[in-house]
């Protein structure tokens, strides 16, 4: 095999996917290279058409998934019999927690563009200039209107659905059709546009084709049946499995290797670049290296960072890249798993078709300026939720059991809602990961610790989330109305990012305003590990423009000798 | 069909029945269903108790209760996998003291002598209970647990843990008539691939009344 390539890309998720498209497209040589193994669309998808019944348990976390899977298992949710088999097992990929983490992943090609919420929501200026007026960490190097471009070139091409709301704080995307509102949400919606000036009820943004097919392996209309981290044999989510490693593929530029693990970028000193990157074959324990114009790093942010703190030479004692000392710091995520539920009287005989793979948004409505700023905490917080008729299961204890419970548990039950915020970490240099050269995984590679925490901020901010999300089911006079907090630990949000920051100053960043290392111009870093601050968004979609931005930078400066 | 009674009428009138290959046909198909299941965790004469309760909760009407949709076998795989060893000894603790309570008010000797009408009289008691008494026994159960970590020589109230066994098994029960094929396929309403969203349809027209199975 030759071992000789235009361009590099490790890590085949969101990001990997992306830039393996845009590097192929150009016209550039590109080796994919993924640590787990081939997962191809649809036919890998092997529950995609089981029913509950179809599982001995009916779904559900088993114990010898726990078992294999006891930090995945800490989401109580995305690993049941139906998904278990995209997510790590944990023995087999250790990491170490100075303080818990919760690090969900999945290694096969796709990685979790596979098993993503699909939430997609841009960023804004009131992000971008954030840190700059709070006097928080550093600068973002870019803002809004460096992204519009390529936000709107990723959605056309990914699909979004959602509703245009015009709002400076969570612009609009390129929108197909919204899904809908179901009748209990509706209500809610009227009542908090009359009690409230600030706040706004929305469907949300989902990465979706709801009208339509998009380009890909076969991408079609979503066919609604909410099944979609078994991977969609219908394509209707964007996933790289069936769009972005399809796209790169046809162009017959992309070569993608499966089972490599990547250990580190090599650096050149004389030239001051990378040369390519050293991998080990995850089957055969094989060393081999590639030589490439251009590195993209889109392993995921703690793979990313890990990586680069591999990457060590003369130059780089402390990882590629690590002049500034930040690498492996200031990671963040979205803290969660809070808010208020309800019941709701009424509605008895209305009900809804399809199993809508979404819920309802409410776009951040705190410290936007004028009387939406806090004095207690800084940032803000939107909420997903959504109203549903749920199993009589749990309100029927007065009709005990027997043939009246039979006929009860057969008709829908009574309407809930419930909504919970999900509300953005600062980035604090104390929150880290670094890595334990004492404790080595199976291909003799150092482990991550982490070491991070959520802090005043969030804990101020995480009262007031409970507290509005309370205020707004009492105003639409729903009964029964019950704050909660389910208490949260780092990683749970699964938006980890920040541990190789973008910044305009070398001494206090890892990347430049192109995501490019400031100090190995041909190595650039597109996914999480290079957010500045978190905002309240689902991030997914900020890191493909980021992405894309990138490559059509590191292409441009390719022809321009400058790599 | 009920093969206890079907038998008792066997065993004390055998001259008032006539046995046709039929009714054997049914005495043995009965037989052969609950002898050839093996509980993995529940004894067999517990997993008897656990499928008449089963079958009192979810009764055959027009549609196949629990013993016909074996449902208790289901629960028995289910208690196997999804739950942890101290949920699952719990449930066996909690029906010990159901069998227990069973015994006191029946006068029989063993668990294997309680008929439908003693384990339907048991389950009234605390299923059927005032929502006082009810949650009276929540409360004992919340102060044992409470208590039990500091001393865990503590026995729990055979009342307050009984009735905790029966609002599970009502729980488990209502999962498992849900998880079944025949019931998600046949009588809920199912729809493989929906195609479509709609938010706020009538309810009679898009199921009829029924519940989405999905």
């Amino acid at each position: 095999m030759n071992n000789t390539f235009d361009a590099i890309v490790v890590g085949t998720g969101i990001s990997g996917g992306w830039a393996a498209k845009e590097l192929c497209e150009k016209g550039l040589k590109t080796l994919v290279l993924e640590r787990g193994p081939m997962i191809q669309h649809p036919v890998d998808y092997t529950t995609a058409h089981m029913d509950n019944w179809d599982f001995e348990g009916g779904d559900k976390i088993t114990q010898e998934i726990r078992k294999r899977q006891p930090k995945q298992s800490r989401t109580n949710y995305v690993n049941t019999e139906s998904t278990s088999h995209f997510f790590v097992d944990d023995n087999k990929h250790p990491y170490n927690e100075d303080k818990r983490f919760d690090w969900i992943r999945g290694y096969h090609v796709g990685g979790r563009s596979l098993l993503w919420g699909r939430q997609s929501y841009r960023m804004s200026d009131f992000d971008f200039e954030a840190n700059a007026k709070d006097g928080i960490a550093v600068d973002w190097p870019i803002r809004y209107k460096d992204l519009v471009p390529w936000y709107s070139y990723v959605e056309k091409y990914i699909g979004i659905s959602g509703e245009k709301l015009g709002l400076p704080h969570l612009p609009d995307s390129e929108f197909l059709k919204p899904m809908e509102l179901n009748c209990v949400e509706d209500e809610l919606k009227s009542a908090v546009a009359k009690k409230y000036t600030d706040r706004v009820i929305t469907i949300g943004r989902v990465a979706h084709i709801t009208e339509g097919t998009k380009p890909g392996l076969g991408r079609n209309t979503c066919q609604y049946r909410n099944r979609c981290r078994r991977g969609c044999p219908f394509g209707a989510y964007f996933s790289s499995n069936s769009s972005t490693l399809p796209a790169a593929e046809a162009t017959g530029n992309m070569t993608l290797r499966p089972n490599s693990v990547v250990s580190e970028v090599m650096y050149d000193a004389d030239t001051k670049k990378a040369t390519g990157v050293r991998m080990i074959d995850a089957e055969t324990q094989e060393v081999i290296e590639y030589k490439a114009k251009v590195v993209f790093l889109c392993a995921s942010t703690v793979a990313s960072t890990s990586i680069l703190m591999q990457s060590t030479s003369d130059r780089f004692p402390n990882g590629m890249g690590n002049d500034s000392g930040e690498l492996g710091h200031n990671l963040m995520d979205h803290h969660f798993r809070l808010g208020a539920t309800a019941t709701v009287e009424g509605h008895e005989d209305k009900y809804y078709t399809g199993r809508r793979p979404n819920g309802i948004y409410i776009p951040r409505f705190r410290n936007i300026g004028g009387a939406t700023n806090q004095k207690d905490f800084i940032r803000g917080y939107g909420y997903q939720g959504g109203a549903s008729r749920g199993n009589w299961t749990e309100m029927i204890k007065e009709m005990g059991y027997g043939e009246g419970l039979k006929d009860a548990v057969l008709t829908p039950g009574g309407w809930k809602i419930g909504m919970t915020a999900f509300g953005e970490t600062l980035p604090y240099h104390d929150n880290k990961m670094y890595l334990d050269h004492d404790k080595k995984d199976q291909w003799g590679l150092p482990t991550v610790t982490f070491d991070a925490e959520i802090k005043e901020n969030e804990k101020i901010m995480r009262k007031d989330m409970t507290v509005q999300a309370a205020e707004m089911l009492d105003a639409a006079g729903f009964k029964d109305v019950t704050p909660f907090d389910k208490g949260y630990s780092m990683g749970l949000g699964i938006h980890e990012m920040g541990t190789a920051r973008m910044g305009r100053d070398p001494k206090t960043s890892v990347l430049n305003k192109y995501n490019q290392l400031h100090s190995v111009s041909n190595v650039y870093v597109t996914d999480g590990s290079g957010m500045t601050s978190a905002g309240n968004q689902n991030p997914s979609l900020t890191y493909m423009a980021l992405t894309a931005r990138a490559v059509d930078h590191a292409v441009k400066e390719l022809k321009k000798m400058n790599l | 069909m009920d093969r206890r009674k079907a038998l008792r009428t066997i065993g004390f009138g055998t001259t008032a029945i006539t046995v046709t290959p039929a009714v054997l046909g049914m005495l043995q198909s009965c037989q052969t269903q609950t002898s050839s299941f093996n509980p993995i965790h529940f004894s067999k004469e517990q997993f008897s108790v656990v499928s008449q309760l089963m079958d009192l909760i979810i009764p055959k009407t027009d549609i196949p209760g629990a013993i016909e949709l074996k449902l208790p076998e289901f629960l028995d795989g289910y208690i196997n996998i999804i739950l942890n060893k101290p949920a699952q000894e719990k449930i066996v603790a909690g029906l010990d003291h159901f069998i227990k309570g069973s015994l006191e008010a029946s006068g029989k000797s063993s668990a294997g002598r309680l008929d439908r009408a003693d384990l339907d009289a048991q389950l009234a008691k605390y299923l059927k209970a005032d929502q006082d008494q009810q949650k009276a026994w929540q409360d004992e159960n919340s102060a044992y647990q409470k208590a039990v970590k500091e001393d865990s020589t503590l026995a729990q109230p055979t009342s307050a843990a009984s009735y905790e066994f029966a609002d599970q098994l009502r729980s488990m029960t209502i999962n498992a008539f849900k998880t079944n094929e025949y019931i998600g396929e046949n009588v809920l309403a199912y729809v493989s691939i929906p195609g479509e969203q709609k938010g706020c349809v009538d309810l009679m027209e898009a199921t009829g009344g029924k519940a989405w199975s999905l």
